[in-house]
């Protein structure tokens, strides 16, 4: 592994410990997320990295060497920050050619390495202009070069695409992810989005209270979720109660009855959790196909919420409300409020865990 | 909403007009006004005994040229102007970047504690460093009691230069506080990341950064030390002869109103010199 | 410092602008007259207002007299000649020198003896030609010294050039009138028998400079004794006498063999004084012999009145006593007035630099 994070903490005075316990590693040329709410640790565990603050106690090691105690200028690690901290009084060329400086390569190779990150970023021509005169997309694609042109060990983005507007944003997550690859970049990227995670990280780790959930590539974060919070936090999803019962099912306040994949001990309180989109929907009396590993429902539309690409109702089934999704088409809404209709779902898509957080 | 321009609109252009013109008005009648007066007595004559007498004449100009008193007089208060300004902004800027990197409430605590002086009169706290600085004062005392032989602190170019610095010194810190603005932690944290050590973060991205600010500061404690007479009145012990000193002793002791009016003159000449220097290098700066 | 003068005459301007802007009020007081007075601030107004101020608006009744101090003549002179158009004093009290300067703009109507008769009871010396006012107080150079630190009083000015003293001697240089008179002291220390050719005097300053501590003592050359920070300095000797009555162990004066030489302050009235009959009433008053004996009984400037009454203790602490009177140097101020900027730029050039 050429990145290993081992037993990370950070306190700052007699509070919680803001990153406590906190070990992962990345191979060369990995994109691993580093993901979770705000004030979860992770922009903390990212400048623990970098060396802009100073861990309390752990390790870490870059290619086999403790750099725990380095300080930031001497960790050649690129990083790209939410502000972009482009210097405002150095032009471009200047904000681009500053790590090559401090690496006193000669003007010419300098020259030469700027248009080319410049180029790599397609910002050629805008080498004069200071930082201020360009757009904010721009101004990403900078801090990119900039981070990128003396060849760090290691990259580090935080929260690179948050100060971006929603289309200008997956365009250049793409970017990012292109630029990644072909440069075998081994790269942490910082995000509270999901999605952006999912869609360019090779692995991601989930962070909250500043401890390690769990750490899996996007699909196994999104399929095997290791906590309820997990679960919770790469997409929306629907929570019931219930118990164990001794033929392996779930029973819910005695009234609906799930089938697990897994079983677990009898008695024992358990989560349900399912994803809305993994739910079908066939109005009362149809047949279910597949039948024999599928949970079905009786139940009731009580609510129609269209938001364009997909449909959510609101059932209302075994006295708990549970939320489905389907993609809209261009027929219209299949079901109208008040209609009898059956919820079915397989065993594998019915996440359990333990009532107090473990599965 | 939109909002109304004031140039598109004439109302607002009228109502801008209204507004300002008091401060126009207040600026012609208690500036304008007393600076052509000045000009004017410049040219006035003034017999021996210090008596004004009719009529206009170049005579003090002439005399005020033709005299390298005078011409040292001005090199002497133009150097110490840059002098002064120098060591008060060496000490005032590790003050201000300390205070600017501090947060909330002892921020600002901070702050008032470093303005704080300007809510005495000069007058007393020149009072104060005369009674720290005399020959039988605290700090002379002190390196007395260490075994050594104090130097003449006050009475000298000495004393004037350290009164005048802590006169001066909220002024700087105040300017240097302003123009932090463009400061930022994260620059900082960027650069260290590029690769550079602390002071070369210092002297690439902090000092540049901060320029507008100690430019805006050396121009208002140059107008400032160049322009103070209570001061070096004060604690120069009259070993020590600037051209504001000069401008108090011709009008107040000498009653020579012409020759202050000319002086006066000078240092605002002085004064347009800075204010030009500061315009090019805010430029160059921006 | 200059604040205070721009503060003074900033009131004053108020006060003129309230009395145009109100003319019901005046007229509404028309019994009641007013003056200002212009003199000097500090120990000179506490004592002038108690023993001339005071009785005279007693025994006056109908007018009443407004005290304004300066700290120094030049800037008595200086708020007049601002006011130039609309003089708002009346009378101005301030060393003669400084009052020539007005004269020659006049600022001042001359007075005579037909207008103001107590002039014929002042002593000749008084009466100074080409001066529009007549001399109301004498006054000389004096040593201010430390009790403490001399067993017995100094009796020469040559005390000044004693290495002894080295750091511990304050003077006031020129252009301030005390440094200008003390030139004269010590030209004649020097040899030299024409006041009026005093480069010996300054070549002999020369050698005073390396020991003097401030040639522009703060407050003033009396607080710098009075506070301990200097043993020996030179002031103005009615000054240095009532500093001395109030704490005797800290500040004395001496007016040493070689002799010293006058200060003399004149009374004016201003060229269309507000009131003018009112202004002669109080100059009259203030010139009478009771007024100058009970004032020099309080603050020793020896009084111009021939016939006042003084007590022998009294005369003793001015400088008019017959022996001291002997030793002063005769010197014509409205002569020095014309070379007073050369004597200030020698002092610059030739003992300034030395110290």
């Amino acid at each position: 592994m050429y990145l290993k994070v081992d037993s990370l903490e950070k306190r700052y005075g007699a509070f919680d410990p803001s990153v406590s316990n906190l070990s992962f590693s990345l191979a060369q040329g990995e994109l691993l997320g580093l993901l979770g709410p705000s004030g979860c640790g992770k922009t903390t565990t990212l400048r623990m990295i970098s060396g802009m603050v100073a861990a309390t106690s752990g390790r870490i090691l870059v290619g086999g060497h403790d750099v725990t105690g380095l300080p930031t200028y001497r960790r050649n690690m690129g990083v790209m920050f939410q502000s972009y901290a482009l210097f405002p009084h150095m032009t471009v060329a200047e904000n681009v050619a500053f790590g090559l400086e401090m690496r006193k390569h000669s003007k010419h190779e300098i020259a030469k390495r700027v248009e080319s990150a410049l180029a790599m970023v397609r910002l050629n021509g805008v080498g004069d202009r200071k930082p201020r005169q360009l757009s904010g997309g721009q101004q990403q694609r900078v801090a990119l070069a900039r981070a990128l042109v003396f060849e760090p060990d290691i990259l580090l983005l935080d929260e690179p695409l948050s100060n971006l507007d929603a289309k200008l944003r997956d365009d250049m997550r793409n970017e990012i992810r292109e630029i990644q690859q072909r440069l075998r970049m081994t790269t942490i990227f910082v995000t509270h989005d999901q999605t952006e995670a999912m869609a360019i990280c090779d692995r991601i780790v989930v962070m909250n209270k500043g401890r390690l959930e769990q750490i899996g590539t996007p699909h196994e974060i999104y399929e095997t979720p290791a906590t309820p919070m997990v679960a919770d936090f790469v997409g929306r999803i629907n929570r019931l109660k219930g118990t164990w019962r001794s033929d392996g099912a779930i029973d819910i306040n005695g009234s609906m009855t799930i089938r697990a994949s897994r079983p677990g001990a009898r008695g024992a309180p358990v989560l349900v959790m399912v994803r809305p989109h993994r739910i079908g929907l066939v109005a009362s009396g149809s047949a279910i196909p597949s039948a024999e590993h599928e949970n079905v429902l009786a139940g009731t539309i009580r609510q129609v919420t269209y938001i364009g690409d997909t449909l959510q109702y609101s059932v209302e089934a075994a006295g708990a409300r549970i939320l489905v999704e389907k993609a809209t088409t261009s027929a219209g809404d299949p079901f109208q409020s008040g209609a009898e209709v059956l919820l079915h779902w397989s065993e594998q898509d019915t996440l359990t865990f333990a009532a107090d957080g473990e599965r | 909403m939109n909002t109304v321009s004031v140039n598109e609109n004439p109302f607002g252009r009228k109502l801008v007009l209204a507004c300002l013109l008091p401060i126009l008005l207040v600026n012609i009648v208690a500036f304008m006004v007393p600076v052509l007066n000045l000009a004017a007595m410049s040219f006035r004559a003034a017999s021996s005994t210090g008596s004004l007498e009719e009529g206009i004449t170049v005579s003090t100009w002439l005399g005020l040229f033709g005299d390298g008193y005078y011409w040292s007089m001005v090199g002497r208060t133009v150097w110490f102007g840059i002098l002064i300004t120098i060591i008060t902004l060496l000490l005032s800027y590790p003050l201000a970047l300390f205070v600017s990197r501090r947060e909330g409430s002892l921020k600002a605590f901070l702050v008032v504690v470093c303005i704080s002086p300007l809510l005495i009169s000069a007058v007393v706290r020149t009072y104060g460093w005369m009674v720290i600085l005399g020959d039988q004062g605290v700090l002379p005392s002190l390196i007395r009691a260490s075994g050594f032989t104090p130097p003449r602190l006050i009475n000298n170019e000495t004393g004037v230069i350290i009164g005048m610095v802590e006169i001066l010194m909220p002024y700087m810190i105040l300017s240097l506080l302003s123009g932090f603005g463009k400061l930022d932690a994260t620059l900082e944290q960027a650069a260290g990341t590029l690769g550079a050590r602390p002071f070369t973060v210092f002297r690439r991205v902090v000092l540049p950064l901060s320029l507008p600010g100690i430019l805006l500061g050396c121009l208002l404690c140059f107008v400032l030390a160049v322009s103070s007479f209570i001061t070096p009145k004060m604690l120069a012990g009259g070993r020590v002869s600037l051209l504001a000193t000069e401008i108090y002793d011709q009008a107040i002791v000498t009653l020579n109103w012409p020759l202050a009016a000319c002086l006066s003159v000078l240092i605002l000449v002085v004064f347009g010199a800075a204010l030009v220097l500061y315009g090019r290098l805010s430029k160059i700066v921006e | 410092m200059a604040k205070h003068s721009r503060r003074q005459v900033l009131v004053l301007g108020a006060a003129g602008a309230a009395g145009l802007a109100m003319p019901w009020v005046s007229r509404a007081h028309a019994q009641e007259r007013r003056i200002t007075v212009a003199a000097y601030s500090g120990i000179f107004e506490d004592i002038y207002k108690k023993t001339v101020i005071e009785p005279f608006m007693k025994a006056n009744p109908s007018i009443r007299v407004n005290y304004v101090g300066f700290p120094t003549s030049a800037q008595n002179l200086g708020t007049l000649r601002a006011q130039k158009a609309a003089p708002q004093l009346d009378v101005c009290i301030l060393d003669m020198v400084v009052a020539k300067a007005g004269a020659n703009e006049n600022l001042y109507k001359a007075v005579t003896p037909d207008v103001l008769p107590v002039m014929k009871q002042l002593v000749p010396t008084a009466l100074i030609e080409g001066m529009p006012g007549p001399a109301v107080t004498f006054d000389n150079v004096a040593m201010i010294y430390s009790p403490k630190k001399f067993a017995s009083a100094p009796t020469s000015w040559k005390e000044l050039w004693n290495k002894a003293h080295a750091g511990r001697i304050t003077l006031d240089a020129p252009p301030n009138a005390v440094g200008m008179g003390f030139t004269f002291v010590a030209n004649k220390l020097a040899g030299g028998t024409d006041y009026r050719d005093y480069s010996k005097g300054i070549k002999l300053l020369g050698e005073m400079a390396p020991l003097v501590q401030s040639w522009e003592p703060k407050p003033d050359c009396y607080a710098s004794v009075t506070s301990g920070n200097a043993d020996l300095s030179v002031g103005y000797n009615a000054r240095i006498q009532t500093f001395s009555r109030q704490t005797p162990d800290r500040i004395a004066a001496s007016i040493p063999d070689e002799g010293s030489v006058f200060q003399i302050n004149t009374i004016n009235l201003v060229n269309n004084a507000p009131q003018q009959d009112a202004a002669l009433e109080f100059m009259a008053y203030a010139l009478s012999a009771q007024t100058q004996a009970t004032f020099t009984e309080a603050l020793p400037y020896a009084p111009t009145n021939r016939d006042a009454p003084l007590s022998p203790e009294a005369l003793a602490r001015t400088a008019v006593t017959p022996e001291r009177m002997s030793k002063m140097i005769n010197i014509d101020w409205l002569e020095v007035a014309k070379f007073r900027d050369a004597i200030t730029e020698q002092w610059r050039r030739n003992v300034l630099t030395r110290s």
